[in-house]
């Protein structure tokens, strides 16, 4: 299943590239006018050469305080260039996953049509994940002040430390688990061509619920790929010299791209995995009670058996 | 103070060292001398003689005699002082002024209203609350004067502040005698909120017991506790006993003489501390014990360390910071003449009593993880065992001139941490960077023209600025003062400063004058505006420029390198309104170089020069010795794009977390 959907990330690798040319230019158009500032004091000043032959803090941070770089002002740039790709990705996630599905290379109107017929949809979506989201932030916020509570007042002195480690393990396994749950109901709306939001997380809720260890096991191999890449990027980063900004570069972009292939990959896999259980699902005999509340009305009763069971 | 006071709170950083002299055990001479010692406290009557024999190294104004019952369950000790002080004023008193530090830890007290004050969001809690109860106070002689104690408030008139009392004789005591007061008090320690208190099973006793003024340039110096504000004794003797639970590890100042076990569970430690001004001690069942030695010009120092069990990968850093600083500054300033010094480390969330020196002690700062490239648990023991000179035996007030103190710590350490671990001693992490003096100008950048440097540390505009000046500024206006005088200079200066004036309470002309004394220069110029004004340095280079001479001719000839004749101008700005002489570097595209030297007195400069090459770049101070200037970016102008390298590496990173930040944004959708 994780080789199928590299394969299928592969042969449709022109929606990895757009993404990362979208991703690239966006944080470029925030990047100039800061290179542009920093050229201002930089270029001809001597003590340039304590950020090229290194990298001094002290002088970075001198730079950037100069009030005609105005470095930190310009952080809300980065904000706003990520939010537009934010908007970007919506708006492209309905014709990447048509195309995994559909395992096809779609003419662009056909493409573009799929973009814009689920952007609204993906919208409300994104509602509906804030405010899932909320009272696990809200949990988060709780195991934050507790362990801050316990590493004041504990017996154990270490004891905050590690409840706090803890609740983020599990914060960050819930984070997992939650996007899961809503790539599922974005596979399920554009396979079964749902309208409804509410229903399509519904019904995701109950595949994701039953079949939580093969799909969570795909989403888990494939986000630690991620972070094992980032590792080793920051690894072999540290061990160039300095000067070698050109490769920083190039490392850091092949990084990025990866970064997005890993999680266009999790896209397809999700795909695939619900294309094969549709299929399996056709294969069986219909129930009788299903054809008038179609798939949103699977329960585990109804429901075939995994696909990767 | 807390090893590095910066911003709003207290806050608390190189291998490859040489380390010298480094001795096994302490020697017998040690042993020889703490038998004697013994005998001496056992026969000796509650005085400030001398205890030891040889001349005392101080002038011994006070000797306290203390013994103490702490309760580990309550946190509550119980001790009976006697302090005899020997009037060396030259004049009769019948006032003596105590500070009573404890009782700052009380939400109405001065210490906490500035406290508040610089910091809006703080919220009282109880369980900070301390205080120290006086129970009787008895005058050998005179008797029982309890009643004539009377709280004051010199520096505020906060009624409220309970952290000095002055009690009045019914007759006085004149010069040369000495008179013996007998307390009875009761402490109540609250959680560590400053220096002082307990963390779960550790405690740090800090501020503990009531302490006299100090009679200094004709009247009694006694102010009250501050939020930034340290302390300020007489040298005398210090004869502790303390009794505690026996599973209690126990550090103190001075030198432990004896401990026996009680019937009752308890023990009883005996301390005995010569020529020192204060005395701290800790206790915690759970300090795992490491103990060495160095070996100075003055013989053998025991060094013993008390660290947290989760903090064991620590001990070997704190060891080789320690005894690498106890090298240099044998090497360099003069010996350190007692027999042992004590390293607390504080545990997790005790860290309001991490980074803070007590004579023969002080409490060192890490975390269960500190990378190697961070050196904060080497910064932190380099600064407080520096204070065993800049405190402990030069005893500057640090009430009025935190800078001496402080500040002259801040410079030692940029120096020492320098040259044990190299020109990025701080850190050297992850690709990034940082050299000692620039962390100090870092500081000194954040409040350049706030305060003089020159200032009771209670009137700073505020916590961070105080930080800022009597660290940062302090470190980097003397940094800067090694350009003018020379390095070895400075070095020989400070040498001579501390030979001068340890075990004295010198004053910041003390320290001012003996470097011009050393230097052989008139320095009133630079003191004028680097310790007691406000203003800021700042040169840049605003213009460079090569024009042929032949420019109005319309067909002059094809440019050629070595033949063509320029025209060439250099414009230095001072920007500041710190005048600093400074030499200004032209070079030459022939490989020529020029070096002016301008006094900075205008307000620019211009230089011009008629040659067959053209100018290349420009640099003011280009020895990069004047670290009191603001901004290093403008001191200089090349005429070819060097920072292009720079402008690359910022925008490739800037790139990268742009896009990362996108994409982690996207991963809601």
């Amino acid at each position: 299943m994780i080789r199928r959907g590299a394969k299928l990330v592969w042969r449709h690798q022109r929606v990895l590239w757009w993404m990362f040319v979208a991703n690239f230019a966006l944080a470029l158009f925030s990047a100039l006018p800061m290179a542009s500032r920093v050229s201002k004091v930089a270029d001809h000043s001597l003590q340039s050469h304590r950020l090229i032959e290194g990298f001094d803090l002290a002088a970075f941070v001198e730079l950037a305080s100069n009030p005609d770089v105005g470095f930190w002002s310009k952080t809300a740039d980065s904000l706003w260039y990520s939010l537009i790709f934010f908007a970007f990705a919506m708006f492209l996630c309905g014709g990447i996953l048509e195309t995994y599905r559909t395992d096809r290379k779609l003419p662009t109107a056909e493409f573009f049509h799929a973009c814009g017929m689920y952007f609204w949809r993906w919208l409300r979506l994104c509602v509906f994940l804030l405010i899932v989201l909320a009272p696990v932030f809200l949990f988060a916020s709780g195991v934050y002040q507790w362990s801050d509570k316990l590493a004041e007042d504990a017996g154990p002195e270490m004891l905050g430390f590690w409840v706090e480690v803890a609740g983020m393990l599990l914060v960050l396994l819930l984070l997992m688990a939650i996007r899961l749950w809503f790539d599922m109901a974005q596979v399920y709306a554009v396979a079964e061509n749902e309208r409804s939001m509410r229903r399509s997380l519904i019904s995701a809720f109950r595949l994701t619920r039953q079949n939580l260890g093969s799909l969570f096991w795909i989403y888990f191999r494939i986000s630690a790929l991620a972070w094992i890449g980032l590792s080793a990027t920051w690894w072999m980063w540290l061990h160039l010299p300095f000067q070698r900004t050109g490769t920083t570069f190039f490392l850091f972009e092949v990084l990025l791209a990866f970064w997005l292939g890993t999680r266009l990959w999790q896209r397809a896999n999700e795909t695939l995995w619900y294309e094969r259980y549709a299929e399996m699902r056709i294969s069986e005999p219909a129930p009788v009670e299903a054809t008038a509340a179609g798939p949103a009305a699977l329960t585990p009763e109804t429901s075939p058996a995994s696909p990767l069971q | 103070m807390p090893w590095r006071a910066t911003g709003s709170t207290f806050a608390g950083a190189p291998i490859g060292c040489k380390l010298r002299h480094l001795v096994p055990n302490a020697n017998m001479g040690k042993f020889a001398l703490l038998v004697l010692a013994v005998f001496a406290v056992g026969l000796a009557p509650a005085t400030a003689q001398t205890t030891s024999p040889g001349k005392p190294l101080s002038e011994r104004v006070v000797g306290y005699q203390i013994d103490a019952r702490f309760d580990a369950q309550k946190f509550v000790l119980k001790g009976s002082e006697t302090l005899t002080y020997r009037n060396l004023t030259g004049q009769p008193l019948d006032t003596f002024p105590f500070h009573l530090y404890l009782n700052a830890f009380q939400p109405t007290s001065t210490f906490m209203r500035e406290v508040r004050r610089d910091s809006s969001d703080f919220e009282w809690k109880d369980k900070y609350a301390a205080s120290i109860k006086i129970e009787s106070l008895e005058v050998v002689g005179i008797g029982d004067l309890t009643s004539q104690m009377r709280f004051i408030a010199p520096d505020d008139g906060n009624p409220d502040d309970r952290t000095v009392f002055e009690v009045k004789l019914p007759h006085t005591i004149p010069p040369g005698e000495s008179v013996e007061f007998k307390i009875a008090f009761v402490d109540y320690f609250g959680e560590v909120f400053a220096r002082t208190g307990y963390k779960r099973d550790f405690i740090m006793g800090a501020q503990w017991f009531p302490k006299a003024g100090v009679w200094w340039h004709g009247k009694w110096n006694c102010h009250q506790f501050h939020s930034s504000t340290e302390f300020f004794a007489d040298f005398g003797t210090f004869d502790v006993r303390l009794t505690l639970p026996q599973n209690e590890i126990v550090g103190a100042s001075g030198e432990e003489l004896s401990s026996v076990n009680n019937a009752d569970g308890t023990k009883t430690l005996t301390f005995h501390g010569e020529d020192i001004h204060d005395f701290a001690w800790t206790a915690q069942p759970g300090y795992r014990v490491v103990e060495d030695s160095f070996t100075g010009s003055m013989g053998a120092v025991k060094i013993r360390m008390l660290m947290q069990p989760g903090h064991m990968n620590s001990a070997p850093r704190y060891m080789q910071a320690l005894k690498g600083t106890m090298d240099l500054f044998d090497r360099w300033y003069g010996p350190y003449p007692y027999k042992q010094i004590t390293v607390v480390d504080p545990p997790h969330g005790g860290d309001r009593a991490a980074g803070m020196e007590y004579p023969q002690l002080f409490t060192a700062e890490t975390a269960w993880y500190v990378p190697k490239g961070l050196r904060l648990p080497e910064d932190v023991v380099e600064h407080e065992f520096a204070h065993q000179y800049w405190y402990g035996m030069v005893a500057t007030n640090e009430f009025e001139e935190a800078w001496l103190d402080e500040g002259i710590n801040s410079y030692t350490e940029g120096k020492i941490m320098t040259k044990l671990y190299g020109p990025h001693a701080f850190a050297d992490l992850a690709g990034g960077t940082i050299g000692m003096h620039d962390l100090e100008r870092y500081q000194y950048r954040g409040a350049a023209d706030k305060d003089p440097m020159a200032k009771a540390a209670y009137n700073y505009m505020s916590f961070g600025s105080y930080g800022d000046i009597t660290y940062g500024k302090t470190a980097t206006v003397l940094t800067t003062l090694e350009k003018i005088v020379g390095e070895e200079t400075m070095q020989r200066a400070l040498r001579t400063y501390f030979e001068r004036y340890r075990f004295k309470h010198p004053t910041g002309e003390d320290f001012l004058k003996t470097v011009e004394e050393v230097s052989g220069q008139n320095l009133r110029w630079y003191y004028d505006q680097a310790v007691f004004g406000t203003k800021v340095l700042d040169y840049e280079i605003s213009r460079v420029r090569s024009d042929r001479v032949d420019w109005y001719q319309k067909n002059s000839a094809k440019e050629e390198k070595g033949k063509t004749v320029y025209r060439s101008e250099v414009l230095a700005h001072r920007k500041g309104d710190f005048i600093f002489p400074v030499d200004v570097l032209i070079k030459f595209d022939d490989g020529g170089q020029v070096r002016e030297h301008w006094d900075g007195q205008d307000r620019w400069v211009r230089y011009t020069y008629q040659k067959k090459a053209k100018v290349i770049s420009a640099e003011v101070d280009p020895e990069h010795a004047v670290w009191l200037d603001k901004d290093f970016f403008n001191n200089s102008y090349a005429q070819e794009d060097i920072g292009k390298g720079a402008r690359s590496k910022l925008m490739t990173y800037w790139l990268f977390f742009t896009q990362l930040l996108a994409q982690c944004l996207a991963w809601l959708v």
